[in-house]
């Protein structure tokens, strides 16, 4: 995702009530499929963070009889940072180099076959697509998958979209690039 | 005068450039605008004459005002049908051409520039039908008459230019809903709009009949040996109110045979036709309301003909047997000239939905809805709300004859009650004139084009 | 592993709209049960493809075979037969007949095929209830909204229970979430019946609904980058 900020993600989480570590990471997991999983590491290490920022703070520890668990609880500065990080707008595209482009660049310049590499990233793209959509249009789907999902297929659209008029203008890129 | 030419060379375009529909739309109005012109200015010569003349042809009927000025009311009537016809004509292509002037508006023409150049088109055809019905006419005239007085020059003016001059304002008149909005087109739900038509038509009736008394009125008082006034008056009341009456009644039974055919249709053949009807009934009424006055007024005739021709056959008059019988034939011509006008109305009015809704109709045939099912709908679309709509008019009209024959003392004339079956199946002929164009509507090719 | 004989197939379609070639030699096979998608520009020949394959349109040359019979054999009586009992069709729109309300469009199909009115009327109630227009039964198409009018379309194409439906831009008209519904609905009941799906589009998010994708350029089918 964008911009992701596990920091502001894990304060979210926390506005719910106080938990700890191994709970946020599933609740995180839960509430963002399709998503990057956490590594526990990483949501130990954001936890400390914040505290250290006085932007959480620790509740109590306990045990429940299994490995002692740290409870964290969002102070009042976490929640007021949290509203104007879900408020503040994410910069759209700040800077305009990608991935694909640049390999269709590189091919142009080494002699590589740059429409073939357009060829094998649609289908790709396409395979990935089906996979999302086979995800998101199954029975009983909840509304987070069919929205995450979304988000996944229309920016993979996009580059699809990008993708065929790269292809249908490969010649004059191509004279472009080796003039230059 | 230079935007005029601009919007004359806009419209010239636009129709040189659309489809085969445009063109039939102006070969088929200029043909009515001839047939109006044609038997307006017979009338209005007819009409210029003052007192007794010597007319070579229809057997004397011309010489006297009193027999003359029914022969003027019988030409005005035979305005109405050519009316009707030329509302039925102003439906073709009728949803292209409101596209293709909508496009005008969305393309920042003005309303007026819109409706200029919808007159222009429409007027345009009129001229030209016009123009032909006047060279022949004008031409006959001059072989029958030597020299014709100054009124009847006037009068054969003033309806040369009338023609296309009305013909241009109810072409500009009909394009309100296209005019208010540029989009008007874009979705209609319910009954389509065919009341511009519609009311134009009734306009055009209401004129006829002012025109006829008129003639009556003027004609007339020189022979003073009948009642005048009167009469005439009742008579226009009548047609008038049998006229309004036949096209609600047309219309009434096509909702009717809708509803009540739509909740018990078995085939899917009669379930279309009766939901279309139900939708629209009003779309046909126009020229189901003539067929039905051409079927009482005929299937009437045809019985005072028998009665009378009987009578001229066995008794003595005055005047010749043939005076008579002219007088007779002439009506009768008359009857089976608007009879059809109104046929031609009828098939040109099935053409045209059909012409309308040929992409909806190519996608039916290509879901395997079959072409058998589809023609069968197309008629039965004619003959469902025809039939107890000419059984009524047929019993109307034997009515007539009976009564006539009764009053003549004179065996009934049952032999008319065979009129109404003639023409309930001419009817359906000439609906079935448009099956071909069903044929060519299902091609897959139609499905191209949104 | 061979593949199994597939339902439908054509093998070097050719044919021109007047001069203007639409298919060049297009070959394609759709298997039973298989949603398959056909993408490619505007013009690249697809709707031409989908009505040689649905016996709308005989192909100029080529030949299309469905369940071992050669469509080309066929008369046109048959052909229409065909495509009313074991083929459904679905268009951008203008399939409706704009007359008849949502419930009669969909008894249509069973009242051609002789199943009498109630019986007929019964069945397209509950196809219109699978599809979520249930409550829209008594409207006519143009007082639907363009969703609902799709799902109608795609209740009157399934209401036969076809082998194969042909879907040509189904959601071409319809905003993007109208056109998920559609699209959820035609899959789910294509899988639950088994039903064979030639789908049309432009637009990679629907032809992402598919089992398989076939690119068609200049009315021949594009050879994939990578095959699957």
């Amino acid at each position: 995702m964008l911009g992701m900020s596990t920091r502001h993600i894990l304060l979210g989480l926390l506005a719910t009530g106080p938990s700890h570590g191994y709970d946020l990471k599933r609740r995180h997991d839960e509430r963002f499929p399709q998503a990057r999983p956490l590594a526990y590491g990483q949501v130990y290490t954001t936890l400390q963070r914040l505290v250290r920022d006085g932007l959480a703070e620790i509740e109590g520890t306990g045990s429940d009889g299994g490995p002692e668990r740290t409870m964290y609880r969002a102070t009042d500065e976490g929640t007021r940072e949290l509203s104007r990080w879900a408020g503040e707008i994410a910069a759209p595209a700040p800077f305009v180099a990608n991935e694909l482009f640049a390999k269709v660049v590189v091919a142009i310049l080494s002699g590589g076959d740059p429409a073939a590499y357009l060829s094998a990233q649609r289908a790709a793209h396409m395979e990935r697509m089906r996979e999302l959509t086979a995800l998101k249009a199954a029975k009983g789907a909840d509304l987070a998958t069919v929205l995450s999902a979304d988000y996944a297929l229309n920016h993979l659209d996009a580059d699809l979209r990008w993708m065929s008029t790269t292809a249908a203008r490969l010649t004059t890129l191509t004279a472009e690039v080796d003039a230059a | 005068m230079k935007a005029l030419r601009a919007d004359l060379r806009l419209a010239w375009e636009l129709t040189r450039g659309s489809d085969r529909g445009e063109w039939w739309r102006v070969a088929l109005t200029a043909t009515g605008a001839a047939l109006a012109t044609g038997f307006a200015l017979a009338a209005v010569a007819l009409a210029s004459l003052r007192g007794s003349y010597r007319v070579s042809v229809a057997a004397g009927l011309l010489d006297e005002p009193g027999t003359r000025s029914g022969v003027i009311v019988g030409l005005l009537l035979l305005l109405v049908p050519v009316l009707g016809f030329l509302g039925q004509c102003a439906r073709v292509g009728a949803v292209h051409r409101d596209r293709r002037l909508a496009g005008l508006r969305l393309a920042g023409a003005t309303p007026w520039q819109v409706r200029r150049i919808a007159a222009l088109e429409t007027g345009l055809a009129c001229l030209l039908g016009s123009a032909v019905a006047t060279v022949c006419t004008v031409l006959l005239l001059l072989r029958q008459w030597d020299r014709p007085t100054a009124l009847a020059w006037v009068g054969i003016t003033l309806v040369a230019v009338a023609v296309p001059v009305l013909g241009a304002a109810s072409g500009a008149l009909a394009l309100r809903r296209v005019v208010a909005s540029p989009l008007g087109w874009v979705r209609r739900v319910g009954p389509r709009g065919g009341r511009g038509p519609g009311l134009l038509f009734l306009a055009g009736v209401l004129l006829v009949g002012v025109l006829a008394l008129l003639t009556v009125g003027t004609t007339s008082p020189a022979a003073s040996n009948r009642p005048n006034g009167g009469p005439p008056l009742q008579l226009m009341g009548v047609v008038l109110a049998v006229g309004a009456g036949a096209v609600w009644l047309s219309g009434a039974t096509a909702k009717a045979t809708g509803r009540i055919l739509a909740v018990r249709a078995r085939s899917a053949a009669t379930l279309i036709a009766a939901e279309r009807l139900r939708d629209d009934p009003w779309s046909a009424a126009r020229t189901h309301a003539a067929v039905l006055l051409v079927t009482v007024v005929g299937t009437g005739f045809l019985g005072i003909r028998q009665v009378m021709s009987d009578v001229v056959r066995t008794q003595r008059f005055s005047a010749p047997a043939s005076y008579y019988t002219t007088g007779l034939d002439l009506t009768g011509a008359a009857i089976a000239i608007a009879f059809a006008i109104t046929l031609s109305g009828l098939a040109v009015g099935t053409a045209e939905s059909l012409a309308t809704r040929r992409r909806g109709l190519a996608a039916q045939a290509a879901a395997g809805v079959p072409r058998t099912v589809l023609g069968r709908a197309l008629l039965l679309e004619t003959a469902l709300p025809l039939a107890p709509a000419v059984l009524l008019s047929g019993l109307g009209g034997t009515a007539i004859g009976t009564w006539y024959a009764l009053l003549a003392g004179r065996p009934v004339p049952w032999a008319i009650t065979l009129v109404p079956v003639a023409v309930y199946a001419a009817c359906l002929l000439a609906a079935a004139t448009s099956l071909p164009l069903l044929r060519r509507s299902l091609r897959p090719g139609e499905l191209r084009y949104a | 592993m061979s593949r199994p004989v597939p339902l439908l197939s054509a093998s070097g379609l050719t044919k021109a709209h007047g001069r203007t070639p639409a298919l060049r030699g297009a070959s394609v096979d759709l298997h039973a049960g298989e949603i398959l998608a056909v993408t490619g520009a505007s013009g690249s020949g697809k709707s031409t493809l989908l009505h040689c394959l649905a016996g709308i349109v005989r192909p100029d040359e080529g030949s299309v075979t469905y369940d071992g019979r050669r469509l080309a054999d066929l008369p046109e009586k048959r052909l229409s037969e065909l495509r009313r009992t074991e083929f459904g069709v679905v268009f951008q729109f203008g399939q409706l007949i704009p007359e008849l309300t949502a419930l009669d469009n969909v008894a249509l199909p069973l009242l051609l095929a002789g199943t009498d009115r109630a019986r007929s009327r019964t069945l397209a109630g509950e196809w219109l209830e699978r599809f979520g227009v249930r409550g829209q039964q008594d409207l006519r198409p143009g007082e639907m909204s363009g969703g609902q009018a799709q799902r109608t379309a795609l209740a009157r194409a399934l209401v036969t229970g076809p082998r194969v439906v042909f879907a040509d831009e189904p959601t071409g008209a319809l905003d993007s979430l109208s056109g998920e519904q559609v699209m959820t609905a035609l899959v789910h009941t294509a899988r639950e019946s088994g039903t064979a799906v030639l789908l049309i589009t432009h637009d990679a998010q629907v032809a992402a609904y598919a089992d398989r994708e076939v690119q068609l350029r200049d009315g021949a089918v594009a050879p994939l980058g990578v095959t699957a």
